[in-house]
């Protein structure tokens, strides 16, 4: 498939053909006071210059509150949820997108969830490759690459004045075609540029864990007193896994206003208090030292036994943004160390 | 000032000793500026204890959050004291907690950190963006001073200075057991500027700021779990039955949310500010919590934490209360 390029020039020309007609696009805006993907309204405030948003696009595929049906109290007939339209996912981190490959398991498993699935087949998602990996970055160490190619339908990689695409999939490549007015050919320097880069940015990542080992192990650890000491300062908010790209629990909840009923899922959170409570009281995992050590076994053991893939793409958000400084790869460390 | 050597020896001698569980203080963090709460079982573990302005933690949290179980049978429970450190601020969490017999004093040892301010980690992180490794600090005088990769830096105090202690008046902890060090000077002036900033808005450029601020609420509950005044043990955010806010993230019931939690703190906020560091998508908590804490102090001249004899707000009413702001 051919490579094209787009002059940064040319960028909100760019913005405006993907966003055509019932297409919608998604790219990192400033919501509040945080970076998130957002329905692009203006392509002023699209923003691609920073590393990882805050929130992860998960939530375009897997919001955080998706209404499953609506009801009426007394009424017997289910009304579905409006169809959605197409869209176009741009600037996505390819660790981020590589979560999306590692989801798509869970959301295809023992059924094949049509939410989750109808808006992946509808959506296409850009990638923008990672020049430069933020301090608390370890991709390399969990199967990816700041240039992954995983779970992208086109890769975007930032030049000096150009957005080097490179079309991976088959509707990245009728993605490209579409954009064909506003870009050109690739030269080869810009794709040995854009390797170069790639290179770079793979030497750049400082922090990192060996794996091997770990899956098959960590649940030895069981009773071990890392647990304990981890779940000490752990405040038992949901910011690790909310904020993170492949957590993917959720609740069903029945909400009703006046005798309007929806049916919703949420995210949900294993550091929770209230998750899996039983209805007779009991909690399976009744104190923060067993809920942090389903985190990371569910991430590092369970999921890899199920799938055959960790279930952590290496974004460091959870290391990044935990109030108390809870740090996975120092946990990993101190598993191997007590394996 | 406080001389971490002396902290270190003062925490080694209380984790020794027999009635103490656990010593809970500031270690460094795994990275960039960062801090963490320590927890000090044995007296060797005190060697990573630290000091510094980076320890934003008020780790008088610790000690609603910490889980009781069952006890088994023929068992005592455990009625060992749990020693923390606290600065000015956090202190005076302690003391409410006391007031409000959420903790008992005899299950608690206080050590206490005369603080000349905590850093802002936004603001230092956008002054020195290249994060990495972790970075030590320490106060000069009237600075505080990084030991960067790059060698040492020295920055003014009130560039990089977290909110809460540009305004603080309580740098000395008001309650403690131990602790020999001199006290600092309070620096503080408080005239709620930030809270009038809000005020002068009319009622609907008010609301447009807090509604575009509540939108991009996660829900993750960390403003909550971390605030040491928060610890009902059953939460009215919990409770599914009757489901007094809906569990749908939305900008209504994310107000619901955030409304329900500033109002349950009126007159009980200690101004530590972790409600706002710890938020992942920065909304400024503490604005909606000092509007709150500015009406009690204008309404009752109340200030929660800060006179250990003092009842909590809604336990100390007085005849001569105000009654001019009552519909």
């Amino acid at each position: 498939m051919e490579i094209i390029k787009l002059s940064k020039d040319k960028f909100a020309d760019f913005l405006a053909s993907l966003s055509e007609g019932e297409q919608k696009l998604y790219a990192p805006q400033w919501v509040g006071e945080s970076l998130r993907f957002a329905p692009v309204t203006d392509s002023s405030k699209v923003e691609l210059g920073m590393a990882n948003t805050t929130v992860p696009p998960k939530s375009i595929f897997f919001p955080q509150t998706e209404t499953l049906y609506r009801y009426e109290l007394g009424g017997t007939e289910m009304q579905q949820p409006q169809v959605r339209d197409t869209g176009v996912v741009l600037g996505a981190r390819p660790c981020d997108a590589r979560a999306l490959v590692i989801v798509d398991n869970l959301f295809n498993w023992d059924l094949e969830d049509p939410y989750y699935n109808e808006q992946r087949v509808k959506n296409t998602v850009v990638g923008l490759a990672c020049n430069n990996p933020c301090a608390n970055c370890f991709c390399p160490s969990v199967g990816g690459d700041p240039a992954s190619t995983e779970g992208l339908d086109v890769l975007m990689t930032e030049l000096e004045d150009v957005y080097l695409l490179q079309p991976l999939t088959e509707k990245g490549q009728k993605l490209c075609q579409s954009v064909a007015a506003v870009t050109e050919k690739a030269a080869a320097g810009d794709q040995d540029a854009a390797e170069n880069l790639h290179q770079q940015a793979r030497e750049q990542v400082a922090r990192k864990i060996e794996t091997e080992g770990i899956p098959e192990n960590l649940p030895k650890l069981w009773e071990n007193t890392l647990w304990q000491e981890t779940a000490n300062s752990c405040l038992g908010c949901g910011i690790c896994t909310f904020l993170c790209p492949t957590c993917h629990c959720f609740d069903i909840q029945d909400e009703v206003e006046g005798i309007e009923g929806r049916r919703c899922r949420m995210w949900d959170s294993c550091m929770f208090k209230e998750y899996t409570l039983h209805a007779s009281g009991h909690n399976p995992r009744p104190t923060r030292r067993e809920r942090t050590r389903n985190r990371i076994n569910h991430k590092y053991s369970y999921f890899v036994d199920k799938f055959d893939v960790i279930a952590c793409v290496g974004c460091g958000r959870c290391i990044n943004y935990c109030p108390v400084n809870i740090d996975i790869l120092e946990i990993l460390q101190q598993a191997k160390e007590a394996l | 000032m406080v001389d971490v050597e002396k902290l270190k020896e003062i925490a080694r001698e209380t984790v020794s000793r027999d009635d103490v569980k656990y010593l809970i203080g500031w270690r460094q963090g795994s990275f960039g500026f960062r801090a963490a709460p320590h927890f000090v079982n044995k007296p060797e573990d005190t060697d990573k204890l630290i000091f510094s302005p980076l320890c934003s933690h008020n780790l008088a949290t610790f000690l609603t959050l910490a889980e009781k179980l069952p006890v088994p049978r023929g068992q005592e429970p455990d009625s060992r004291k749990i020693a923390l450190m606290v600065k000015g601020c956090d202190s005076r969490a302690v003391v409410l907690q006391l007031a409000e017999k959420g903790i008992s004093r005899e299950g608690i040892y206080v050590i206490g950190c005369p603080c000349r301010g905590v850093v802002d980690q936004k603001k230092v992180e956008a002054k020195y963006p290249e994060m990495g490794e972790s970075v030590t600090a320490e106060w000069g005088k009237e600075t505080i001073i990084f030991d960067l990769p790059s060698g040492r830096e020295e920055v003014p105090r009130e560039e990089i200075l977290a909110g809460k202690c540009i305004t603080c008046r309580y740098p000395n902890p008001l309650i403690a057991d131990a602790g020999a060090w001199e006290e600092v000077a309070v620096w503080g002036t408080d005239d709620y500027a930030d809270v009038k900033e809000v005020e002068a808005g009319n009622p609907q450029e008010r609301w447009d700021f807090w509604e575009d601020k509540f939108a991009s609420c996660i829900r993750c509950y960390s403003c909550r779990n971390v605030c040491p005044m928060c610890y009902c043990e059953d939460c009215v955010l919990d409770r599914l039955n009757p489901e007094w806010v809906m569990r749908s993230v939305n900008t209504t019931e994310n107000t619901a949310f955030h409304l329900a939690r500033a109002f349950h703190l009126a007159g009980r906020c200690i101004e530590c500010g972790e409600c706002e560091r710890v938020c992942p998508v920065d909304i400024p908590l503490m604005k909606l919590n000092r509007k709150l804490t500015k009406e009690v102090r204008e309404k009752f001249e109340y200030e929660p934490g800060v006179d250990p004899e003092a009842k909590p707000l809604p336990a100390s009413y007085r005849p001569d209360d105000k009654e001019d702001f009552i519909l």
